[in-house]
């Protein structure tokens, strides 16, 4: 049973722009580390974000965990969202806020407004935060503002909060483009070793098709809007990467 | 989910962290509501006389009677209306004539003496700040005598604070390389300020006095309440004979010039900068 | 070597103008029409332009005939001194409840964040704009004829004004954050007021407090003249003078009011470094 299965997905920004996304279909199964690679203006930001709706899709539908994304009213959006964790490429930390209340922010969509304010998480949810810091390698940072720590630390901060959330998917935007390679394999390993142990699928935007080649299963190339290939990272051959990347001028 | 194991030292110390931030933002409200509490009780408790007000009932009929328009007041507003913009347009205009020697002075690196006129010229900047224009048409009522005049002198003397506050900053932000290289090719004081200071101000200041302009609609409308005509003096009387719709019309007119007002402000500033 | 001089260009080169048809037009077409209607608005509000150019002079002569010495023991008079007390105290009551109301509004009111685009958008824009419009003399006046004379129509004044000037602010700056963390919290499911607690406020904060201390100097400015429109407070006591001619008390007054701004100015200055420093 796919997680995400995406049908002719279909996006323009305005009504007289360009079409960005031009018919995507494909599934993402239970136990896949996907990841979309294709040259800039592809279209592969745009395609992450139509999963949990940050972008509104033009035509096309997406069933995400069995629901219609675009047929949800906002409270079942919200519902949805906080079952899938998302990591972002700039990390999107609250910079005056604690490693430890980014983390706990994770829980948001479980946590009702007025416990919100007062930032009053329960005691289960505080737990969960100390073990994933740990996991990820941060405990001794715990109370450190986020904007003190390096880019590497802050990504492991992003991935301890989408953790939080429990997630049934995970969506990965270009998490390792703001780090240099070391730290970006490093990161990648953690993500794919922890999505291998909750057993969470992962559809992952990558840059680097070195870096996707290493870590996931199965590849889509994005080129201009189009799929250009969907299949086992094995069977990606030199002569589809000219295919998906032919427009990129140096 | 399991449970997870975690260093029990770790959670207790969150748990005091989380505790002690509680306690000082609750303290710290605490303290601001005290000090709310005291201004409300020595300003509205002490001063209102409650029973003259009439109760909710009493509050709400007298909001009630704003709610009508005395349409037949329409052509009356006309000429009111185009005085208020001309104030405001000339006031401005003044304004700007008053700011640039104060400007001048108290921009830190053209200033002709830094010890006595710089400090002269910044004590005025906000001296022309602090004064409210009603204050200032009341000093400039009992000047010049009523009428529009001393509308038009508050509003400019109002807008020097600001407006030379922005040019002075601008000028002490200036790239000396083209004025040095004006002064290179031989151009003399008054070149250099008009090739080499003024094109590097003259968008900011430009925008600024459009800024400000826009506010003196705004101002230029109550200048009527101490004498100076336009709609401040309609409102006046429509008040004073208790036309509260003709009051209402008068407060419509206001905004509409406001808002035309704020919509040219907003195309010329972009187009200047 | 020939050197090509002016007098031996062809005539084919291309000519440089000074003046660009239209922008040209368009720019001293301004220009005219601005000072046609200078010049015109002059005529139109009666203006005697002698008595403009001779305004600073009739100005000192006036001040240094009737207002001086100003009487400083009526400024000094416990009563007055009560008065400046209570017009600090407006202004406080007036910043305070006029802040706590922006937020929300700006919350509304800015494009970015908003948690309804279509309507309290709308509404949020509207209630800032109107309290801005409207200027706080006239916001006294209308509060004097619903709840008569005195501090509560001068506070109730006082914190629409103050609606207005610090909501603008504050919507302008929540509309220049990083949109980064509100993705992200939208993204893990958060409703839009925890969007607006975690992702908004944390980068706004600091300068938010800066806008409320600038907001409460404005409004002490404010303060000391709607009491000439019934709001109680020093304006009270130069409304009173004034109408009883008594020249030398306003001169007094008016001297304290530029006193009593000028150290509200001071203090709110040096309160906006520190917390700029701070944080």
């Amino acid at each position: 049973m796919a997680v995400l299965t995406v049908k002719d997905l279909k996006v323009r920004y305005s009504a007289k722009g360009p079409e960005i996304l031009k018919g995507i279909d494909f599934e993402v199964m239970g136990d896949d580390f996907l990841a979309i690679i294709g040259p800039s203006g592809a279209g592969k930001s745009t395609l992450i974000r139509c999963v949990n709706r940050l972008v509104e899709p033009t035509g096309g539908t997406i069933n995400l965990l069995g629901e219609d994304v675009c047929a949800l009213n906002p409270r079942q959006l919200r519902n949805l969202r906080r079952n899938v964790g998302m990591i972002f490429q700039e990390f999107n930390l609250i910079n005056r806020m604690s490693v430890m209340d980014n983390v706990l922010s994770g829980r948001l969509g479980y946590t009702g407004t007025l416990r919100s304010v007062f930032r009053a998480f329960s005691q289960t949810d505080v737990n969960q935060a100390l073990y994933y810091l740990d996991r990820v390698g941060l405990s001794d940072h715990i109370n450190k503002r986020a904007d003190e720590l390096s880019g590497g630390q802050r990504q492991r901060v992003g991935i301890a909060r989408a953790l939080m959330q429990r997630p049934k998917l995970l969506l990965l935007d270009e998490p390792t483009s703001a780090l240099d390679p070391k730290i970006s394999r490093e990161v990648m390993a953690l993500i794919r070793d922890i999505a291998l142990e909750l057993n969470v699928p992962t559809l992952c935007n990558i840059h680097d098709v070195q870096l996707a080649k290493e870590f996931c299963n199965r590849i889509i190339g994005l080129q201009d809007g189009y799929k250009k290939f969907d299949g086992a990272t094995e069977t990606l051959r030199d002569a589809d990467l000219e295919d998906i990347y032919a427009m990129e001028v140096l | 989910m399991a449970s997870f194991d975690v260093n029990p030292e770790i959670v207790s110390q969150q748990s005091d962290l989380r505790r002690r931030r509680f306690l000082k933002m609750g303290l710290i409200w605490l303290v601001i509501l005290a000090f709310i509490g005291w201004c409300v009780n020595g300003t509205i408790i002490e001063d209102t006389d409650w029973s003259r007000i009439g109760g909710r009932s009493g509050v709400l009929a007298s909001i009630g009677r704003y709610f009508t328009l005395d349409l037949g007041l329409f052509s009356e507003l006309i000429i009111p209306t185009l005085e208020t913009f001309m104030m405001a347009c000339v006031g401005t205009v003044l304004g700007c004539f008053f700011s640039l020697p104060v400007a001048w002075l108290g921009a830190a690196n053209v200033t002709p003496s830094k010890s006595l006129l710089y400090p002269l010229g910044r004590f005025l900047m906000v001296l022309s700040r602090s004064v409210h224009e009603i204050v200032w048409a009341l000093i400039f009522v009992s000047a010049v005598g009523l009428g529009a005049l001393p509308g038009i002198l508050a509003i400019a003397m109002r807008s020097v604070g600001f407006i030379s506050k922005i040019t002075a900053e601008a000028i002490e932000n200036i790239d000396a390389k083209p004025v040095e290289a004006i002064r290179a090719v031989g151009g003399n004081q008054f070149q250099v300020l008009y090739y080499g200071i003024l094109p590097q101000i003259y968008p900011v200041v430009l925008a600024t006095v459009i800024f400000e302009w826009d506010i003196n609609i705004r101002r230029s409308a109550v200048m009527g309440l101490v004498g100076a005509g336009g709609l401040g003096l309609l409102f006046f009387r429509q008040m004073n004979s208790f036309n509260y719709g003709g009051v209402s019309m008068v407060i419509l007119a206001i905004l509409m010039l406001i808002i035309l007002g704020e919509v040219i402000s907003h195309y010329l500033r972009k187009a200047v900068i | 070597m020939k050197v090509q001089t002016a007098s031996s260009l062809p005539d084919s080169t291309p000519k440089w103008s000074r003046h660009r048809y239209p922008e040209s037009l368009y720019k001293h077409g301004t220009l005219l029409a601005i000072l046609v209607f200078l010049g015109y608005s002059l005529h139109f509000l009666n203006v005697d332009i002698a008595k403009l150019l001779g305004a600073l002079g009739r100005l000192i002569g006036v001040v240094a005939d009737r207002y001086y010495p100003p009487d400083l023991e009526y400024v000094l008079d416990k009563g007055y001194l009560a008065a400046i007390l209570d017009t600090l105290q407006m202004s406080f009551l007036g910043g305070f409840a006029g802040v706590c109301l922006a937020v929300p509004l700006a919350w509304f009111s800015a494009w970015n964040v908003t948690p309804n685009r279509r309507v309290l958008f709308s509404f949020g824009r509207l209630g800032v704009v109107s309290c801005r419009a409207i200027h706080e003399t006239i916001w006294t006046i209308l509060f004097v004829s619903v709840l008569g004379f005195g501090m509560l129509a001068g506070v109730s004044a006082l914190t629409m004004f103050c609606i207005g000037f610090a909501g603008k602010l504050f919507s302008d700056e929540i509309e220049a954050i990083d949109m980064g963390p509100v993705e992200a919290m939208r993204a893990a499911g958060a409703n839009p007021f925890q969007v607006f607690l975690f992702a908004v406020v944390p980068q706004v904060r600091v300068a938010f407090t800066g806008i409320a201390i600038y907001t409460w100097d404005v409004a002490f400015r404010a303060a000391t003249v709607v009491g000439f429109f019934g709001g109680g407070g020093m304006g009270w006591y130069l409304k009173r003078n004034v109408q009883q001619l008594e020249n030398l008390r306003v001169a007094a007054i008016i001297l304290s009011i530029i006193v009593m701004v000028l150290i509200a100015e001071f203090i709110s200055g040096y309160l906006r470094a520190a917390v700029n420093r701070a944080k």
